[in-house]
């Protein structure tokens, strides 16, 4: 079931279209991979579905709420993490955080203040002021901003931005973590092996939507998938072996590598490993030839560039 | 749940307010030097130019109409009749204390949190856009109000002690209380929401500290109006004025909230 239902959303500044009939849906629980390039409308989108902006035409249901109509019940629902996330630098991250979860109704401030300080490591920095932090740090706590009051949905803009390697995996567990707990995660990235790491669909938007797919289902709407086998020794009678197999559609071989596409590559690959051990190779390994999410991307957008007029 | 919201912006106002030595002292000290400083110049008038001063035509128009509105000063001395008039003027020179304190406080309330980044996240929190701005608006009025008082209070101490203690009956009028109690809380809320509003719509510190003394300007017109004996505000006149000014508060509030608008400022300001 859906818990973010977007329909031709659409918004203009001025004679500048920044986001163009957008229609995509989010299921419950998923984490979904909102990439494109700088100034494609991402964090516009964002801005709209968090309703902090109201789009020029189209319309979006989160978590239940209609956009632009519920606006308030639609913020009791949410979570965002700005790209920039600001705090109130002379205040502690304790203060900060009782400040932000005073504003809703029916939780216990203070446990929930502690729960999130504890949960992102910074309990023990509780009552430092925010401008001492680190970004690294900063980040962290405006995650916990964000989900103080445990909101069904998250919108997280570039959520390792400018951070270092550990801090950038810290976040990265953490949103794998709110996953498991079943949370919705509207994950808006530059950071395509982020996304390939986190994210079971992505959606690519370039003002318009360019693709929205599984990883797999958009690798193949560009490239073949090619098991590869390494032989010890490839021989010609391997080769002529292998093209004869009903169910091989394409065979390169070079040097001691065989690459093979299959019609069905998980259930022909058993078939295809015995015929090359029939046929005398000694496997020295096979594996699926992925092309990394970075090649779909420049694809689609290379793609969509040259369609322009 | 309006209450609460309102009260959590107010606090977290008056924590990060208080949390700058450099607001504080503006806040709490400034006031009483300011008032001291104009006791001063009273003194200095009285001393040296005393009932001479009343031969200008200007001072003798205010002191008719002071006549009119306290006929017990008929029976004082010129200089103790100058003294009265100079002394019922600090009822609007209060005024200016809140005034004074809306530009170095609320100027910055809303411009600080757009540079800072927090307004993004404090927008996509179910805080309506009235309650957000009535908030930082009472975070610098009940303050600036207290103040006011205070320095009410120390005035009245002062020129007691100066040796005018059997004057202060004819500064303690009901223009007096009307001004203090009334007034003093309706120009205070309003000083605050238009410094509110300059803040919204500023790009940075500096213009929003431009427009809110363009858009307070106004208020001072009515301590020169009474200063040069223009116009007295008599009883009806103080309470006629007070209410309309509690009237302009709820209307000022509506436009501030219209005039907030969250989309330009998040998209516009960097």
């Amino acid at each position: 079931m859906p818990i973010i239902e977007v329909n031709h959303l659409t918004k203009k500044f001025g004679d500048r279209t920044a986001v163009d009939d957008l229609s995509l849906q989010v299921e419950e629980g998923e984490v979904l991979g909102f990439l494109g390039p700088n100034g494609a409308g991402k964090t516009t989108t964002i801005r709209m579905l968090a309703g902090i902006i109201a789009p020029t035409s189209g319309n979006a249901e989160v978590a239940g709420w209609h956009i632009p109509q519920d606006i308030e019940r639609l913020h009791e629902s949410i979570g965002l993490l700005t790209e920039s996330p600001g705090f109130y630098d002379r205040l502690s991250a304790r203060r900060n955080l009782e400040f932000f979860a005073g504003f809703y109704a029916g939780i216990d401030v203070p446990a929930r203040v502690e729960k999130y300080l504890k949960l992102m490591g910074l309990w023990e920095r509780r009552e430092n002021r925010v401008g001492t932090f680190s970004k690294g740090m900063k980040h962290r706590l405006a995650l916990a901003r964000a989900l103080l009051h445990e909101p069904k949905v998250l919108f997280l803009d570039e959520p390792t931005a400018g951070l270092d390697p550990e801090a950038s995996q810290e976040v990265r567990e953490l949103v794998r973590k709110l996953s498991g707990e079943g949370r919705t995660i509207f994950l808006c990235t530059h950071n395509l092996a982020e996304a390939e790491q986190l994210c079971r669909r992505i959606a690519v938007i370039r003002t318009h939507l360019l693709a929205l797919d599984t990883r797999q289902n958009l690798r193949n709407r560009f490239f073949r998938r090619e098991i590869i086998v390494r032989v010890q020794t490839l021989t010609d009678g391997m080769t002529e072996a292998i093209k004869r197999l009903p169910f091989v559609q394409d065979l390169r071989a070079s040097d001691n590598e065989l690459a093979v596409q299959l019609t069905e590559p998980e259930q022909n690959r058993p078939e295809l490993v015995k015929a090359v051990v029939d046929a005398g190779g000694r496997i020295m390994e096979v594996l699926e030839n992925k092309q990394p999410l970075e090649e779909v991307y420049l694809k689609l957008i290379h793609e969509d560039e040259h369609r322009e007029p | 749940m309006s209450r609460k919201r309102i009260v959590n912006v107010l606090f977290k106002e008056w924590r990060v307010l208080f949390s700058d030595v450099g607001s504080t002292l503006i806040v709490t000290l400034l006031p009483f030097m300011i008032i001291g400083q104009l006791l001063l110049y009273v003194w200095l008038a009285v001393t040296f130019a005393g009932d001479k001063a009343l031969n200008t035509s200007v001072f003798q128009s205010a002191i008719a109409k002071l006549q009119a509105a306290v006929p017990a000063v008929a029976g004082l001395s010129p200089t103790e009749q100058f003294l009265v008039l100079l002394l019922n003027q600090f009822t609007f020179f209060m005024l200016l204390i809140p005034v004074m304190i809306a530009m170095n406080t609320v100027t910055f309330s809303v411009v600080d949190e757009k540079l800072s980044g927090s307004l993004e996240a404090l927008l996509a929190t179910p805080v309506r856009t009235w309650e957000l701005l009535l908030g930082k608006a009472l975070a610098g009025a009940i303050p600036a109000l207290v103040i006011t008082w205070a320095v009410a209070g120390v005035f009245l101490l002062a020129v007691t002690l100066m040796g005018w203690g059997s004057l202060v009956s004819m500064v303690l009028t009901p223009v007096w209380f009307l001004s203090l109690f009334l007034l003093t809380p309706a120009v205070t809320v309003l000083s605050f929401l238009l410094g509110v509003i300059g803040s919204a719509r500023a790009k940075d510190s500096r213009s929003a500290q431009n427009i809110v003394m363009i858009v307070i300007l106004p208020l001072f017109g009515l301590i020169a109006i009474q200063v040069t004996g223009m116009v007295w505000f008599t009883t009806p006149g103080a309470l006629a004025l007070a209410l309309g000014l509690i009237a302009a508060d709820f209307v000022v509030l509506r436009i501030a909230v219209r005039l907030f608008q969250r989309e330009s400022i998040v998209l516009k300001w960097r």
